[in-house]
């Protein structure tokens, strides 16, 4: 069938656009806190099937990053991966290409932060410091630029390269903090710690969040105006939006599908840099945790709004710090929380189609 | 006409929406037995949807439908070919990659449950190929297969399962004149061998060559049943428009099939004497390496329209892709406004003035999902003009769009629309907008009013008539030979991507531009 | 024992789990429903299949178990997809992050934390009376446990079920192009809808039979990436049912060609040993995209109104 009717376009007069505008963003807002309540309700009714109490559970989920400083500085500390793995895979995402690589990206970035830090320990901080978290970039680039590689050339599906770089990956961090650099007494494979003057000063009084958080809302301005209002941050979009469309004006598709791959690696790398950096000063197994899905999660619930991310984070980094003292305090297994983020995730589709319904198509 | 008997399909007050949509509102419809019906109108006349119905793609609002008299409830396609209709689409709904005869017996029951025989299949097809003169080779597989063939294994399809009422939407649309005669003797056929045909078309002289009698249908109602004994092309063509058909507007009338091309007065012709464009030795491959057209001279004059006749598959794809820098050039030149263009990436051809309006608006004319606005920058978005302090200025671009959306009458609640959720003849006026913002020295149109409404396809005619005014060069490629004829100052007939033959306005004669676009004619270059 | 026959004699149910979760992906694939919550399925399917079967005392039951557990993940993809049509990867990773949750909800609270992580009876190897004592063939091809010979047997019955029968014809047809099929009266929504139901179903006793073969342990990473490289194995496989039994031997070798180069010790840091399945997979999949066909409809749902299709 050939789409020929015109569709009566809804009489909206151009001047009732003020109002128009609330309208708008209580449909994109609505769906979000309807969401996240049912994925709660849902979680509470497991809770109780588990015999525990909800309530108690989701109060120290909710509450735990803002009752003392400490929650407050571990959730913005957990916000900067998680945000900066979601950017890995929202930038990527603009093109098209989905980037399931992440962890894998920040844990060669992390190596390559720890090598400098601690082959040139003796450097001032002024240099030593931006070096490290250049090389921790340049090193997730790099390692995504392998499945960008494969792409452009081969038409490898970045799906899969990505994701088969994560389990490489965690071999490469096990040779380098077991035979390279290996710190005996650490008990767990984990490097020598990194110079001093490769760590990021910290912000405040006892604890203080690193300075990697405030590097972080800069970029966060930094993606925002290069997605909206560069040339090639609108090309990406298109080719996103419409790869056939977008080769046929002009835009050098595949080269910028593998850019983005590229930069979404270096937002991932400079992220395990920034862990090295401020939280860690090292590099140990694990410590990619699973910033992998966190940052899926955020990056498909912000649906390509580069402004909504930050923002999602946010919300993630609450729920993920609450996780532990609901384990703690109320014995409800920590992976309940992934649980309702997944929910919330499977809402928030739903409800584009109780939207679409409601409007009236 | 037997009284006796009950009519072979009635649809009485069938609608369909579409949300806000009316598609179909409140349709009659009676065909009789042995008879083809024609199924009249213009594009967005609600045929097809109709037939869609009927056949079980879409699920009416409302109204009844009764098959030999009997009221039946049509809820997939299973139940209409139980029901004994079959359809063949306008784009064939086939497993490229299985045969003729795989795809012919699909979702029959076929022998062999458990162990797939197909030698009995085999056998009632080349039965039923002979019987109604539709040859095929029952074990070619259907994707090597050219477009007048697997148009006779979608026939075959619906024979195969005992089809009584058999639908054929736009059957010809691909076809050469004499393939076109071919089928309308298989139609005959199967009239004399007790069916019924329902021919959805919008070309009057189609419908008064086959068409016992014939349904117009205008704006989603049925207008008008006519015995073909009780009307001519002048009638049918009054009421298919609603009756306003002026003078000035025989052109379009031509180009829509209601009148024959060749009568058609030469009116003002804006043809110069400068060359605007000119292509040498042109070689270019397909997507799979194959080398489609083979070597292509063309000269286009500021103001000329030149027009490509040709069945869909012999180049024109690659052709207008490659004149439009879009599709890499293996051997040749291609000049435009004096400047050789080949071997410059796809972003120089567009900032020296060539728009391409391709075949498929929705594949690669738009962004779906990013508003009217984004979608006129896309393409000049590193040109000056669109940035400020070397970033996009969205205001200035926003103000640009609603100029366009009035300028080229686009119905939309504003810029910030999504291209997406507009209608086939929206999409195309974004596209041209987009084309014309940049005062184009070439333009390519490649299907440009394939599916358009009436009130679309004549916008685009006259804006292809602004654009020659301006001196611009078109190159039309056609699937519509009406079209192809009515609109350009010289018609070149395409097969295997070469030239096959070459006409000036007012000497060119559709049969013969069928059989050389079919490699039978002579070339006359 | 040669050296060969016991390479072979191990590779034979290292190929199981990459056999059934890869048949599971080709089936619902060729109906054009990509399923890519493969990983979390089996991670799913490994600790239902672990515990039930630690509770139940029957391994068969923990079999059947997982297949439920990840064919009920299945129906959630399915309906989503093909009733709501919703996007299929998007789906597909909500349904990975669940899974991954329900399978360490469900291990902590079963077992909870413990210094001595309770373990589990590995499956019995039958061999076949006569094939198995054919000399070399028979103990390399007929002396496995019963999963061993289903999954081969699943995989030979898939194949003729596609290539040999009225149905799988049409059923194929779905994955090339479902409004065809729809026009035929064929299907489409119930076809994908069974299809991924049994697809995950099989990816969950792929991941049940990991416990039960090797240690009769449940760890947390046992599962290892092989969600994600039975899909590459799809594509590797041209998503053919016969082909991907090639490439589970060559995916399965790898394993195993690591797993005793570790063990034997050969001069070279043994993470890149272990890096080798990975690497071998990232270069296979070079030439999978070069020369593999895919279904022409994967990954994309169906919409029989949508007027923009076709």
């Amino acid at each position: 069938m050939s789409e020929t009717i015109s569709p009566a376009p809804s009489a909206a007069p151009p001047d009732a656009e003020p109002s128009n505008r609330v309208v708008e963003a209580l449909w994109l807002l609505v769906p979000y806190v309807v969401s996240v309540v049912l994925a709660f309700v849902v979680g509470g009714l497991i809770i109780l099937a588990l015999g525990q109490d909800p309530v108690a559970a989701f109060e120290s989920v909710l509450t735990t990053s803002f009752n003392t400083r400490f929650g407050t500085v571990e959730t913005l500390h957990k916000w900067v991966p998680i945000l900066l793995c979601a950017y890995a895979f929202a930038i990527p995402l603009a093109t098209g290409k989905f980037n399931i690589g992440s962890e894998g990206q920040l844990l060669v970035g992390a190596t390559g932060g720890v090598a400098l830090g601690i082959l040139w320990s003796d450097l001032p901080m002024v240099i030593l410091l931006p070096c490290v978290l250049v090389a921790g970039a340049l090193a997730g680039a790099l390692w995504a630029g392998i499945a960008a590689f494969l792409m452009v050339k081969f038409n490898v599906n970045e799906i899969l390269s990505t994701v088969v770089l994560n389990f490489i990956s965690f071999q490469v961090i096990d040779y380098v903090a077991s035979q390279v650099w290996p710190d005996r007494g650490a008990g767990h494979p984990a490097t020598t710690p990194v110079g001093d003057g490769a760590l990021l000063p910290g912000i405040g009084d006892t604890p203080p969040f690193h300075s990697g958080v405030l590097l972080t809302l800069v970029l966060v301005v930094v993606i925002a105006v290069f997605m909206r209002r560069t040339a090639t941050g609108f090309e990406m979009r298109a080719v996103g939006a419409n790869l056939r469309a977008a080769q046929v004006h002009g835009i050098k598709t595949s080269r910028l599908a593998g850019a983005g791959l590229v930069v979404g690696g270096a937002v991932a790398g400079l992220a395990g840099s920034i862990e090295v950096a401020g939280v860690h000063g090292k590099m140990l197994e694990g410590m990619q945790s699973n910033f992998l899905i966190l940052g899926i999660i955020v990056g498909l619930m912000a649906r390509g709004s580069m402004l909504a991310l930050p923002v999602v984070a946010f919300g993630i980094a609450v729920l993920e710090v609450g996780a532990g003292s609901m384990q703690r305090t109320a014995q409800v297994p920590v992976e309940m929380v992934l649980i309702i983020e997944a929910l919330i995730l499977l809402f928030l589709l739903l409800s584009d189609i109780v939207r679409t319904k409601l409007r009236g198509r | 006409m037997t009284t006796q008997q009950p009519p072979r399909l009635e649809m009485r007050r069938v609608v369909k929406t579409f949300g806000p949509v009316v598609a179909l509102d409140s349709v009659d419809l009676v065909v009789a037995r042995n008879e083809v019906h024609g199924l009249l109108g213009g594009n967005g006349a609600g045929k097809t949807t109709l037939m869609n119905v009927l056949y079980g793609l879409y699920r009416p609002n409302s109204g009844e439908v009764l098959l030999d008299g009997e009221p039946v409830t049509v809820g997939s396609p299973r139940d209409a070919i139980d029901a004994g209709v079959g359809m063949v689409h306008q784009t064939f709904l086939q497993v490229d990659n299985y045969t003729v005869t795989e795809n012919i017996v699909l979702g029959t029951d076929v022998s062999g449950a458990l162990r797939l025989d197909l030698d009995e299949a085999r056998k009632r097809i080349r039965e039923l190929s002979t019987r109604f003169g539709l040859s095929v080779d029952p074990d070619a597989v259907v994707e090597d297969l050219p477009v007048g063939v697997r148009q006779r294994v979608e026939i075959l399809k619906a024979l195969y399962r005992g089809a009584r009422l058999l639908i054929l939407d736009e059957p010809t649309t691909n076809l050469t004149p004499q393939e076109v005669d071919d089928l309308f003797g298989s139609m005959r056929a199967m009239v004399d061998d007790g069916m019924s045909v329902v021919l959805i078309t919008h070309k009057i002289r189609e419908t008064l060559g086959v068409c016992d009698r014939m349904t117009v249908m205008r704006d989603g109602r049925s207008v008008e049943t006519i015995e073909r004994s009780d009307t001519d092309a002048d009638h049918l063509a009054d009421v298919m428009v609603g009756g306003t058909t002026g003078p000035g507007e025989l052109i379009d009338a031509a180009a829509l099939g209601a009148v024959d091309a060749e009568e058609v007065e030469v009116t003002v012709s804006s043809v110069r004497d400068a060359v605007g464009v000119s292509v040498q030795g042109l070689v270019v491959n397909n997507d799979q390496g194959h080398e489609l057209v083979p070597g292509f001279d063309l000269e286009i004059r500021e103001g000329e329209i030149v027009g490509i006749a040709g069945v869909a598959g012999n180049g024109q794809v690659e052709l207008a892709e490659a004149l439009a820098g879009v599709r890499a050039v293996r051997a040749g030149s291609v000049e435009v406004g004096g400047r050789s263009m080949c071997g410059r990436p796809a972003s120089a051809w567009l900032d020296h003035g060539v728009a391409y309006v391709p075949e498929d608006r929705h594949r690669d004319g738009i962004l779906p999902t990013a508003s009217i606005t984004e979608n006129l920058v896309l393409g000049s978005q590193r040109s000056p003009g669109v940035r400020r302090h070397g970033l996009l200025d969205w205001g200035a671009a926003k103000q640009r769009a609603v100029e366009a959306i009035e300028q080229f009458s686009i119905r939309a609640n504003g810029p910030a629309t999504p291209a997406g959720d507009l209608s086939g003849g929206n999409i195309q006026r974004v596209i041209l907008a987009r084309a014309f913002a940049r005062r184009p020295r070439m333009l390519i149109l490649h299907n440009p009013t394939r599916g358009l409404d009436l009130g679309s396809t004549r916008f685009v005619y006259d804006q292809v008539r602004v654009a020659t005014d301006a001196g611009c060069a078109i190159l039309l490629l056609s699937e519509d030979l009406d079209e192809v004829i009515a609109m350009s100052d010289r018609v070149i007939a395409l097969f295997k991507g070469s030239r096959a033959g070459e006409w000036q306005k007012g000497t060119v004669d559709a049969y013969e531009v069928g059989r050389s676009m079919t490699g039978l004619g002579e070339a006359r270059v | 024992m040669g050296e060969i026959t016991e390479f072979l004699t191990l590779m034979i149910p290292a190929m199981v789990p990459f056999l059934l979760a890869a048949q599971g992906t080709v089936l619902s694939g060729r109906a054009g429903v990509f399923n890519v919550s493969q990983e979390g399925l089996m991670v799913l399917g490994a600790a239902i299949g672990f515990l039930v079967s630690f509770k139940v005392g029957s391994n068969t039951v923990g079999l059947f178990a997982a297949f439920a557990a990840a064919a009920l993940f299945g129906l959630v993809l399915a309906y989503m997809t093909t009733q709501l049509r919703l996007d299929q990867f998007v789906v597909g990773l909500a349904l990975y992050f669940a899974a991954l949750g329900a399978a360490g909800l469900l291990y902590r609270e079963v077992i909870g934390v413990t210094m001595a992580p309770p373990l589990i009876p590995t499956l019995d190897d039958y061999p076949i009376p006569l094939l198995s004592e054919i000399p070399f063939l028979g103990e390399v091809l007929f002396d496995h446990d019963l999963v061993v010979y289903a999954a081969f047997l699943i995989s030979a019955g898939i194949y003729w079920f596609m290539y040999k029968t009225r149905s799988g014809l049409a059923f194929r047809s779905i994955g090339e192009n479902p409004k065809a099929a729809d026009s035929l009266g064929i299907n489409v929504t119930w076809a994908r809808t069974w299809s991924t139901v049994v697809g995950s179903g099989l990816v969950g006793v792929a991941g049940a039979y990991l416990p039960m073969v090797y240690t009769g342990l449940y760890t947390e990473g046992m599962v290892a990436g092989r969600g994600w490289l039975v899909i590459a194995l799809a594509f590797l496989g041209g998503w053919r049912p016969h082909l991907v039994v090639a490439g589970a031997a060559f995916f399965a070798g790898m394993e195993v060609l690591a797993l005793r180069a570790q063990v034997a010790g050969i001069g070279i840091p043994h993470q890149f040993v272990l890096m080798l399945p990975y690497v071998a997979t990232l270069l296979v999949m070079v030439f999978a995209f070069r020369w593999a066909r895919q279904p022409a409809f994967l990954g994309r749902n169906y919409d029989r109104e949508s007027r923009l299709v076709g």
